[in-house]
């Protein structure tokens, strides 16, 4: 292999893509700073001036901060799950060439990628059923995602159907086939889709903006929202001023996917591609 | 039946098609829980459409009025800024974010030092992963008019500007900094689809391009830009049917000083149906909503056909 020689592109390249990571990181990283800095904070510090976790205190010692925080894991974990469930049943269920209705089915849930109801009415529904001002709610209706399914069912079917059809000749029940060789095949897949599942779960907004009002059932998203238009402050403790609060609630709101993006990142990038290459 | 089903065997070859459809009840089952989310999430939903042609206040019993929501839907002037608005937006912010994503892969496929590009590829990421009100949180903080804002703050000492300029505030500055915003958030992952396709060019072709003498940015123009075109169409494709959906990137960045130049159709049904202040009718904020779908269903149909002719495959 002939060795490439570094040239001033190369350079100028470096410094562009310097320029333009720290552009990208210096938004957080300021927050990042401030949630430390017990000072009110101007202009871009590298590092706090006066350094404390009174921010962080502040919010995971009040009661109506801690509890849309549990309110945020509960609805993601319950939400993947479910999510999960609906996707690897639905998939498993887009598998079956042969299978009579296959095709209804698909059609039934296709068309909702090409035409919906819109906000109104899916708010009328839901409030007809009981799911609003209800957890439930912003866990089950996200949880039916085509895109997501249809994603599932595209991984699926690199599974090699002789398998499969192996087993249907041993007897095995399309539940035991799902659950001893389609799921133990599809690991990567599960991560995946269980990983977007769980981002849309922690970062909702918009369901829980239309479907809760009740404060008590508020999640992070929703405080965190509250807390920066300025209407919901909680009180600070040990001298963080408010502006600590603020950006500690930020980073709190980040924290979760921070922690395990970096041993996560295959995953979230194969998904976009799975998705993107066969649609 | 449960009984009968055991003693069959599991393949009839030649059976009926009930028989045959017997075989497959365990999948039937599992389409069950998939197929009732969708009827009431989904179905039930497109059946209240019918509200857009009823007066209907969710107390009394709805009232059929015509097409009297439309009638008035065409002649509110919020309700065309909001829908030019809404095109406005999602298109060029589509384009600025495709257009910056498609620069940034072509240079990272530049960059020879492997390490550092896995460094840089791992940083642009990381603010798809935060919320619309985490992005509107921080950009609210750094883009403040007062002294705290970084930005002015920076702007202020490099005698840029002499007065504070209220990026979020102002209606001059709003759709610029909303642009600036999405750029953030969404280039970096945008460029995973591309720099997928920059991954499959065969590095014979660079060669062959070397041995007719080719430069460097030659090869950029002429053997890395083309490989996308494929991927920018679909890119574009599979977005545009979006392009009304719009509403909670919107939604958290807006402001009453801004209304005018960031009003979207989902914000404006949002705000006419639950911040109207007098009890709302539900009957006209379906009816544009119903105007956005249809708007949508007729983008998600052209964009699959335009799919389908470029490559061989729909969206849906």
């Amino acid at each position: 292999m002939m060795k490439k020689k570094v040239k001033i592109f190369d350079i100028v390249l470096i410094v562009i893509f310097t320029v333009f990571s720290l552009v990208m990181i210096i938004p957080v990283y300021k927050v990042l700073v401030d949630s430390f800095d017990l000072k009110t904070a101007y202009g871009m510090k590298l590092f706090p001036e006066q350094f404390g976790f009174a921010g962080y205190k502040s919010i995971f010692t009040n009661p109506t901060m801690l509890r849309p925080f549990l309110i945020s894991c509960y609805t993601t974990v319950m939400g993947t799950i479910m999510g999960l469930l609906i996707s690897v049943l639905g998939a498993y269920v887009l598998i079956q060439w042969k299978m009579p209705g296959r095709a209804f089915i698909a059609n039934v849930l296709l068309f909702t990628m090409i035409f919906n109801g819109g906000m109104i009415p899916t708010y009328l529904v839901m409030k007809d059923f009981h799911l609003t001002n209800n957890l439930w709610g912003v866990i089950l209706l996200p949880a039916i995602n085509v895109y997501n399914l249809v994603l599932m069912k595209n991984f699926f079917e690199g599974i090699p159907v002789s398998l499969m059809e192996s087993a249907e000749i041993d007897g095995c029940s399309h539940f035991k086939i799902l659950y001893k060789i389609v799921l133990p095949l599809s690991k990567a897949a599960l991560a995946s889709i269980g990983l977007m599942y769980a981002v849309g779960y922690w970062n909702d907004y918009t369901n829980y903006k239309l479907y809760i009002t009740n404060s008590n059932l508020y999640n992070f998203q929703m405080k965190l929202r509250a807390l920066i238009m300025g209407s919901d402050l909680p009180s600070a403790v040990e001298g963080a001023t408010e502006n600590t609060v603020k950006n500690a609630a930020v980073i709190v709101a980040i924290l979760p996917f921070m922690i395990i993006y970096p041993f996560c990142q295959k995953y979230f990038v194969q998904g976009v591609n799975i998705g993107a290459v066969k649609e | 039946m449960k009984e009968k089903g055991k003693t069959l065997p599991k393949r009839t070859p030649g059976g009926t098609a009930f028989k045959h459809a017997r075989a497959y009840r365990g999948v039937y089952l599992m389409a069950t829980p998939v197929l009732v989310a969708a009827l009431i999430f989904y179905y039930l939903p497109m059946f209240g459409i019918r509200y857009a042609f009823f007066t209907y206040k969710g107390i009394n019993d709805p009232i059929f009025v015509g097409m009297k929501h439309f009638v008035k839907m065409f002649s509110m002037p919020g309700f065309w800024k909001a829908f030019s608005n809404t095109l406005v937006l999602s298109i060029t912010k589509l384009i600025l974010n495709t257009g910056a994503a498609v620069i940034i892969s072509v240079l990272l496929n530049e960059l020879i030092f492997l390490k550092l590009k896995k460094v840089f590829q791992t940083i642009v990421y990381i603010p798809h992963f935060m919320s619309w009100v985490v992005a509107a949180s921080i950009f609210s903080m750094i883009l403040s008019p007062t002294s705290a804002g970084l930005v002015n703050d920076v702007l202020m000492k490099l005698h840029l500007i002499t007065d504070n300029i209220y990026f979020l505030g102002d209606q001059k500055w709003w759709r610029f900094s909303y642009y600036i915003i999405n750029v953030w958030k969404d280039t970096g992952w945008g460029t995973i689809i591309f720099m997928a396709t920059l991954a499959g060019i065969s590095p014979e072709l660079y060669e062959a391009a070397s041995m007719d003498g080719a430069n460097r940015f030659q090869k950029m123009i002429y053997i890395t830009l083309p490989a996308l075109n494929n991927t920018i169409v679909t890119v574009l494709v599979l977005n545009l049917a979006k392009v009304m959906n719009l509403f909670e990137s919107v939604f958290v960045l807006q402001n009453d000083a801004v209304i005018k130049v960031s009003d979207v159709l989902q914000t404006y049904i949002y705000t006419q149906t639950f911040n109207s202040g007098a009890i709302p009718d539900y009957g006209y904020t379906t009816a544009v909503g119903m105007f956005s779908s249809i708007i949508s269903c007729i983008l998600v149909l052209v964009c699959n056909r335009v799919s389908h002719k470029t490559r061989g495959r729909g969206i849906v």
